[in-house]
C-alpha cells in the first residue's frame, strides 16, 4: 500500500497543479452550470406554490431544494472524466506510452484525478454547503445540521467518485471498437443523469421502475448520497445502500481489469 | 446589383463548405447516430420531467402542460438553428484563437466572420430541431392558437430573430477572446442562461426577470414571442421586442468581431 502511495503521489501532484491553473475556467463552468439549479429552484417554487400542497411525492419544499442542489454538487464532485481521457488517448495512440511504463494504467489515471478533484472539492463544496445549510436554517427557523448525515455522505460520495471513475474506463474502453466517443459519451452522460437521480429523484418514479432503478449502478452515483444527506434513509437502509455502492465499485473494477487484459492484447495503435 | 452577386457568391461557397462538412461526418457514421440518439433522448427526458410535474398539479403558475410544451418547443428552433449554422464560433473562444490558427481565415477572400461560420455545419442540431417541431405540432391543437396567415408571418419573423440573439450573444462573448485568447468559458456562463427562457418568466423573481428580459435577454427567445401566440401580451413588444434585441447584439457582436480582428495577434508558434 505505501510502495503504491510513492509511485502515484507525482501523478495526484500534477492532477493538482494541472487543475488549479484551469481554476478561473472552472469557476465560470461551475457558474455557468449552477444557473440551471436556480432553474430548477424556481420552477419547483413554482410547482409547489400553483399545487397548494405542502409535500410533492413526499418532499417538502425545502427537502426538494436541498435535493437540487446536493445532487448538483455531488455530480461535480464524483464527476469523472475517464471515459474522454481513456478513449482520447486510445485513438490518438499516445496509450502505447503507457504501456511501456512499468506502472498500472488505471492507477496512474485514478491518482492523476483525485489531484484534480481535490482542487474540485477546495473551491465548491465549502461555499455550497454551507450555502444550502444557510438556506435551511432561514426557511425552516432551526438548525438543521446531522454531523452523522453528513459523514455518511461523505463516505457515499467517495465511493460515488471512485465508481463513477471505474464505470468511465470501462466505458472508455469501448475506444478500442469505435474508435471515435463524441456521440456515445454524449447518450451515455444523458442516460446516466437520468438514471442516477439528476434529473428528478427516483422515489418520483413509477414503483416498479423505481425499484430496479435504486439497485442499478447509477443510483450509487447520485441518488444515494444524496438520499444520506437529506436524512431520508433510516439505518438499516443506510447500511445496505453504503453495502451497495462497495458492491459496485468491487464490480466494476474486476471488470476494468477483464476488459483491459482482453483488449490489450488486440490493441492496435492508429499513428501515434 | 452587385449585392446580388455578392449574396449569391456567399451561397454558393456555404453549400460547398456544407458538403464538405458533411462528408467529414461519414467518416464517423456511427457515432455520429448514437449522438443524435444521445440528443433525442435528453429531449425527451425533460418531457417526461415536465409530464411528472404535471401529474401532480393542474398547472404551473396558471400555464397549463399543452401550453410550456408549447413554449418548450419553441425555444428549441432559435436554438437548433443557431446551432446548425453558427456553432464555430464556440471553437474561436476554445481553441481557435489561442492555437494561433486565426490566421487562415484573415488569408482567405471573404470577411472573416463569414469564413469562419461557415466552416462548421453542425448537424447535431437537428435532433433539436427535429423535437421542437414534434412539441410545436403536438401542443397546437390544444393552446387554442389562430392559425393565419399573419401568425404564420409573425412565427418566421420571431423565430428568425430569435436566433440572432443566439448569435449575438455567442459573438459577443466569444470576440473577447481576441484580447485574451480564451473565452469559451465566458461564452458557456451566458449561454446556459437561455435555459431560463424554456419556462414562464413570471415564475422567477424579479431580478431574475429583469436579467432575462433586459441584460441577457433570452426571454426574447422563447418565452415572449411564444406567450404571444398563446394570446397573451401584445406584438409590438413580444415580437418586435425580439426582433430590437436581435439588431442590437448582432451590431454590438460584429462591431466587436471587427475591432477584435484588428487587434488580433497570432499566438506563439
Amino acid at each position: 500500500m505505501r510502495k503504491i502511495l510513492r509511485i502515484y503521489k507525482p501523478f495526484t501532484h500534477a492532477g493538482f497543479l494541472l487543475a488549479a491553473q484551469y481554476r478561473v475556467n472552472f469557476i465560470f463552468f461551475v457558474f455557468g452550470d449552477i444557473i440551471r439549479c436556480f432553474i430548477s429552484y424556481f420552477l419547483w417554487h413554482a410547482v409547489f406554490t400553483s399545487g397548494g400542497n405542502n409535500t410533492f411525492m413526499g418532499f417538502s419544499e425545502v427537502d426538494m431544494t436541498v435535493y437540487i442542489f446536493i445532487s448538483f454538487l455531488t455530480g461535480i464532485v464524483a464527476y469523472s472524466d475517464g471515459s474522454y481521457i481513456v478513449g482520447e488517448e486510445i485513438r490518438d495512440g499516445n496509450i502505447a506510452m503507457r504501456l511501456i511504463k512499468p506502472i498500472r494504467f488505471d492507477l496512474a489515471f485514478l491518482f492523476q484525478e483525485l489531484g484534480e478533484r481535490t482542487v474540485t472539492a477546495m473551491i465548491i463544496f465549502v461555499p455550497m454547503m454551507a450555502g444550502v445549510e444557510i438556506y435551511k436554517f432561514v426557511v425552516t427557523g432551526a438548525v438543521g445540521f446531522n454531523i452523522w448525515c453528513f459523514l455518511l455522505y461523505l463516505v457515499s460520495l467517495i465511493l460515488s467518485y471512485l465508481i463513477n471513475f471505474y464505470f468511465n474506463v470501462c466505458y472508455g474502453y469501448s475506444a478500442f471498437v469505435l474508435k471515435n466517443l463524441w456521440g456515445s459519451n454524449l447518450l451515455k452522460e444523458c442516460i446516466v443523469n437520468f438514471l442516477s437521480g439528476g434529473i428528478v429523484p427516483l422515489a418520483f418514479m413509477p414503483a416498479g421502475l423505481g425499484f430496479v432503478l435504486n439497485l442499478l449502478p447509477f443510483a450509487s452515483l447520485t441518488y444515494i448520497p444524496v438520499m444520506i444527506y437529506l436524512g431520508m434513509y433510516d439505518v438499516p437502509t443506510i447500511l445496505m445502500s453504503l453495502g451497495l455502492q462497495v458492491f459496485w465499485l468491487v464490480f466494476f473494477i474486476f471488470l476494468q481489469r477483464i476488459i483491459w487484459n482482453a483488449c490489450v492484447r488486440r490493441m492496435s495503435v492508429q499513428g501515434g | 446589383m452587385k449585392l446580388l452577386k455578392k449574396t449569391h457568391r456567399m451561397f454558393k461557397l456555404h453549400r460547398i463548405f456544407i458538403k464538405q462538412d458533411l462528408k467529414r461526418l461519414m467518416e464517423y457514421k456511427i457515432d455520429f447516430l448514437t449522438g443524435a440518439v444521445g440528443m433525442l433522448l435528453a429531449q425527451a427526458i425533460n418531457l417526461f420531467f415536465l409530464s411528472i410535474i404535471f401529474s401532480q398539479i393542474p398547472s404551473l403558475d396558471g400555464y397549463t402542460f399543452e401550453q410550456i410544451i408549447f413554449i418548450y418547443g419553441f425555444s428549441l428552433l432559435p436554438k437548433a438553428i443557431d446551432h446548425l449554422f453558427f456553432d464555430n464560433l464556440w471553437s474561436i473562444g476554445y481553441f481557435i484563437i489561442r492555437k494561433g490558427d486565426f490566421d487562415k481565415y484573415l488569408t482567405r477572400p471573404v470577411s472573416t466572420l463569414f469564413a469562419v461560420t461557415v466552416e462548421k455545419f453542425q448537424v447535431d442540431a437537428f435532433g433539436e430541431l427535429v423535437v421542437g417541431i414534434a412539441f410545436l405540432c403536438v401542443s397546437i391543437p390544444k393552446v387554442n392558437l389562430d392559425v393565419n396567415l399573419i401568425n404564420i408571418l409573425l412565427f418566421i419573423t420571431a423565430v428568425f430573430f430569435a436566433t440572432f440573439i443566439f448569435t449575438g450573444i455567442k459573438l459577443i462573448t466569444s470576440s473577447i477572446a481576441f484580447w485574451t485568447k480564451r473565452s469559451g468559458h465566458i461564452t458557456h456562463m451566458f449561454y446556459m442562461v437561455n435555459d431560463f427562457a424554456k419556462y414562464p418568466t413570471t415564475i422567477y423573481n424579479r431580478v431574475l426577470s429583469f436579467i432575462i428580459t433586459f441584460i441577457i435577454p433570452f426571454a426574447f427567445t422563447a418565452f415572449f414571442p411564444a406567450s404571444y401566440f398563446l394570446g397573451n401580451g401584445n406584438a409590438l413588444f413580444n415580437i418586435g421586442g425580439t426582433a430590437v434585441m436581435a439588431i442590437v447584439l448582432m451590431a454590438v457582436g460584429i462591431f466587436v468581431w471587427n475591432k477584435g480582428v484588428s487587434s488580433y495577434e497570432s499566438a506563439g508558434s
